[in-house]
């Protein structure tokens, strides 16, 4: 494998997935927020779970954001 | 649109076994003859014949089939100890390679009319990434013991209760952009090459989209074991 394809790889698994790890991050987040809100508390809390699930899932999105910044530089 | 003709489904239904309608079926056997398991056991058996054909006696001085074999295994070789170290390449590569060589042939099968890439399901591409993300915590847990609950709890003891649920998340969230991202790939190419062919297949109009696909098919067969890599380096190591 030459040195240009290599690197290029490198590239595309670094950062090709930046998109979709961020967009996952935020719906696992909002949508524990909502089962918690759902099923497990019976619509009692409604709203509340949700938002906090939300905010935890866009604090992640971040932080991987953040771990893919800081592995590219450890290399 | 269309329905895609695929050569295998005609078979089976012309030897009498029931072909679903749906995505899924509902018995047994109309699971089991759903499009995307047909065309996974087809590329198993590709792969297979293609390694007796081409391997079945070994020789010092290769030959031709000898030779591309050793190259793209001795390659993949030395991309793992790259990334991942030695120990750790002998004990997965059997897994990672099949992980390779499966996802490449499957992504590719799809550019020929009358097959179907088994990847375009995300039933193949969620069983892939629930192995791998199973994997990589049984390495993580043999590798650093009880230990290994600190890669969930952030740098310092006064944040566990925001770092915990923070890294729990981004850990599933590994779980959902691995699959989704093969699937929606693969599945993109398919559905664009059908509407293509549909649309204007007279006038060769789905083949810049073939070129392309080919170079689709590669890349992301490599992006996952690029990441598959990345997961296990990550798990083996110590925490910070």
């Amino acid at each position: 494998m030459s040195k240009m394809s290599k690197e290029m790889i490198h590239l595309l698994g670094n950062y090709g997935h930046i998109g979709f790890t961020f967009v996952a991050a935020i719906f696992i987040g909002m949508g524990g927020g909502i089962y918690l809100d759902r099923k497990v508390f019976d619509d009692r809390t409604t709203p509340w779970f949700t938002f906090i699930g939300l905010a935890f899932g866009i604090a992640a999105g971040f932080k991987s954001l953040f771990d893919i910044i800081k592995q590219q530089n450890k290399d | 649109m269309e329905h895609p003709i695929l050569f295998i489904s005609i078979i089976l239904e012309k030897l009498g076994l029931p072909i679903p309608h749906g995505p899924v079926g509902h018995t047994l056997v109309e699971q089991l003859c759903a499009p995307y398991m047909t065309y996974t056991w087809f590329t198993m058996i590709f792969l297979m014949v293609v390694g007796k054909l081409t391997l079945g006696n070994l020789e010092m001085v290769p030959g031709k089939g000898q030779n591309f074999w050793e190259i793209l295994i001795g390659g993949m070789d030395n991309f793992f100890v790259e990334n991942m170290g030695r120990d750790l390449t002998d004990k997965l590569f059997p897994m990672i390679a099949t992980f390779a060589l499966y996802i490449a042939v499957a992504n590719l099968i799809g550019l020929i009319p009358g097959f179907m890439s088994p990847t375009s399901s995300i039933n193949t591409t969620l069983a892939l990434t629930i192995i791998v993300w199973i994997t990589h915590h049984i390495i993580g847990i043999r590798a650093n013991g009880f230990a290994y609950v600190k890669h969930f709890l952030g740098p310092m003891p006064v944040l566990i209760p925001l770092m915990l649920p923070i890294e729990l998340i981004s850990n599933f969230a590994r779980l959902l952009s691995l699959s989704i991202r093969l699937f929606g790939n693969i599945m993109a190419k398919e559905t664009l090459l059908g509407i293509l062919f549909m649309l204007a297949g007279a006038y060769f109009a789905p083949l810049p989209i073939m070129i392309l696909g080919v170079l689709v098919s590669l890349v992301q067969a490599m992006v996952f074991v690029l990441l598959t890599v990345v997961y296990f380096t990550q798990s083996n190591e110590h925490a910070h």
